[in-house]
């Protein structure tokens, strides 16, 4: 009795197991997934998935895409552990997770980069030069100490970084927490919990990434063995990707009532407002043309300034424990040169799907 | 076939081998799959290696918090003197402290519970509001939190008393309330006072049951302590954890949460055998 019952639940799962197995073979396509997570320069892939642009393209170049919205570390998790093909992150996680972790990662769209939309805020009038010994709260090893540190940096107080006693917030929770315990006197964080942040009373402003501007980018980057692979199909996601991106950044650049209807559908991806959404527009340099994007990408600044992200990456460990020198992890740059060892290339920027975007061939 | 035989008794090797098969078949999926990724990808940092992982370890146990202390100053100290300052003791004590904290409040809880099943008017006063707080998830009400303990220290031990205090509190409330009638009238009859009653005859009977319930409970604290402590924090377990999750530390992770469970599996065989040595009639447990 027991024995026929045990034969009839194997029977079952196998069955089970048959019908799963069977499915994906049903669709022939190559299927791809990019993540991304809320920011105002990615939520733009809300809306290319929910109008239908992204299919169109796909179908264009006949696969299918998947597009999928995370939080900011599981997409960056997902990325690494190669669960998805491409993923829209910082050009400092780019190098602190994929490159540092041995995934050779290529960024194929530079989309904007923060220009206020990062900051430092205090209350009681508090300055850079007061921080030391109080307590910041930010979250650690992000951008955003990044911009504290550049900020001390720029104003000659390098040398007091380390006094500063800093509180790992989860982001999640930093805006309840700085308003609601007026005991900590400084926060470092991003938009839109900066907009918030700020419309307390006595809360000032001191800092921002207006005042680096192009050091904290936000890209699209892709797998470099997805855009190898031998069938061309990861070629043709990059191209999707692309050709998907520029015509939503051309709606989004329009005036008047059409475009403010696609920002509108764009907010509605963060449950946010259209007012609320063109506010951190206005401290976002979105590269709305892929001319814009190339020109920074080729730009001799952009060395400069990844230089100083890695140098930073570098300082905390964040490129790995065990990564005794700063050129293990190496980046190519669009003009083929690499800084650090060459064998060792692990971020690459690569231009030729902003080129094909710009001269209208994809 | 005797596997599904309720009177058989397995062999000592049986016992032995089998308890120890799914310990020994996750070591080696997990080798497995580390060994299989390095292959792919020498640089993988998601499931590090046995040398990625041994060099984790003496990286948290012998060493200070990177950020903090310059390595030149521990330099010479003794393995000792370098375990004490290496950022997993550091971030032990001071996730034992709040963890400390939270299990001494569970002690009122537990009286409030008795109180509350044996005195009608503490019963009255109390069940109905803890009912309802107990359904509350106060994770969910962070911000409120944050205005009434700030977001430092006590926050973080609130956090566990309002997590964990209710459950403590109504579950004394039900062993007290099980406790035969007919005892508390016993107890009467001797001439025993209320007070009598209430700690001399229920608390001492339901005490095992109690820290059985206490005990069962420490996960959840945990939970909570964990979730306190990445909320925000500048020191403990989950802190450090959080923090490596930005860069991928999964060879750091690993050992922290084996440490964690290592450490939980002390305080709860510790807590199983006090039971047993101070309650030795009590056999349910």
């Amino acid at each position: 009795m027991v024995y026929r019952r045990i034969g009839i639940a194997t029977g079952v799962l196998v069955a089970l197991l048959g019908a799963a197995s069977v499915a994906p073979l049903a669709a022939d396509k190559p299927a791809f997934t990019v993540g991304w997570s809320v920011y105002v320069g990615w939520n733009p892939y809300y809306y290319m998935n929910k109008s239908g642009i992204m299919k169109k393209w796909a179908d264009k170049y006949g696969i299918s895409i998947k597009v999928q919205r995370f939080d900011y570390a599981p997409s960056l998790d997902a990325f690494v552990a190669k669960n998805i093909e491409a993923c829209a992150m910082t050009n400092m996680e780019a190098l602190d997770m994929p490159a540092a972790a041995g995934i050779d990662t290529t960024a194929m769209i530079v989309g904007d980069y923060s220009n206020g939309n990062d900051a430092v805020l205090t209350r009681n009038g508090v300055k850079l030069k007061d921080l030391p010994g109080k307590k910041l709260l930010l979250v650690e090893k992000t951008v955003s100490q990044y911009l504290f540190e550049r900020g001390m940096a720029l104003n000659g107080l390098e040398s007091q970084i380390k006094q500063v006693r800093l509180v790992n917030t989860s982001d999640s929770d930093i805006a309840a927490a700085f308003l609601s315990d007026k005991s900590h006197e400084a926060v470092v964080t991003w938009k839109p919990l900066v907009s918030q942040i700020s419309k307390q009373p006595g809360v000032t402003n001191i800092f921002n990434s207006s005042q680096i501007p192009g050091e904290i980018l936000d890209l699209t980057v892709i797998r470099t063995d997805v855009l190898n692979r031998a069938d061309g199909s990861g070629q043709k996601f990059a191209k999707a990707l692309a050709g998907a991106w520029y015509e939503t950044m051309a709606l989004m650049s329009g005036k008047g009532p059409a475009a403010d209807k696609v920002l509108a559908a764009i907010a509605e991806g963060s449950q946010d407002s259209l007012e609320s959404y063109k506010e951190q527009l206005s401290t976002t340099h979105l590269l709305y043309t892929p001319q814009a994007a190339l020109q920074l990408s080729t730009s001799p600044e952009l060395k400069q300034k990844m230089t100083l992200v890695k140098q930073f990456c570098f300082n905390h460990a964040l490129l790995g424990e065990n990564t005794k020198s700063i050129d293990d992890v190496a980046i190519r740059y669009p003009d083929a040169s690499v800084e650090g060892k060459p064998g060792r290339v692990r971020l690459r920027f690569e231009t030729v799907y902003m080129q094909m975007a710009s001269q209208g061939k994809l | 076939m005797s596997l599904l035989n309720v009177n058989v008794k397995p062999s000592r090797t049986a016992c032995w081998t089998l308890s120890w098969l799914l310990f020994a078949t996750g070591i080696v999926l997990y080798f497995y799959t580390a060994q299989k990724r390095h292959k792919e990808n020498p640089d993988d940092r998601v499931v590090p290696t046995l040398a990625q992982l041994a060099a984790g370890i003496y990286q948290a146990a012998m060493s200070p918090d990177g950020d903090e202390a310059p390595a030149a100053q521990v330099q010479g100290q003794s393995a000792f003197g370098r375990f004490h300052t290496s950022m997993l003791w550091t971030d032990t004590v001071a996730s034992s402290r709040r963890f400390f904290y939270g299990l001494a409040l569970l002690f009122p809880a537990v009286l409030l519970g008795l109180h509350m099943g044996i005195f009608p008017y503490f019963g009255v006063f109390f069940l109905r509001f803890i009912l309802f707080f107990d359904k509350i998830i106060a994770l969910s009400v962070l911000p409120i939190l944050f205005i009434a303990f700030g977001i430092d220290e006590l926050s973080k031990v609130m956090l566990i008393v309002i997590g964990v205090t209710p459950t403590i509190i109504l579950d004394t409330f039900n062993l007290t309330k099980g406790v035969p009638p007919e005892q508390l009238v016993k107890g009467f009859t001797l001439g025993a006072s209320d007070f009598d009653v209430a700690y001399r005859v229920v608390l001492k009977q339901i005490w095992p049951r109690v820290l059985n319930s206490i005990r069962l409970n420490l996960k959840p604290l945990m939970l909570f302590l964990f979730a306190g402590e990445m909320i925000a924090s500048t020191d403990g377990l989950a802190y450090r954890i959080a923090l490596l999750r930005r860069h991928m530390g999964m060879n750091i992770i690993i050992p922290y949460v084996l440490w964690v469970a290592f450490l939980l599996f002390l305080v709860d065989l510790t807590m199983r055998l006090l039971n047993k040595k101070l309650h030795p009639w009590f056999r349910e447990a």
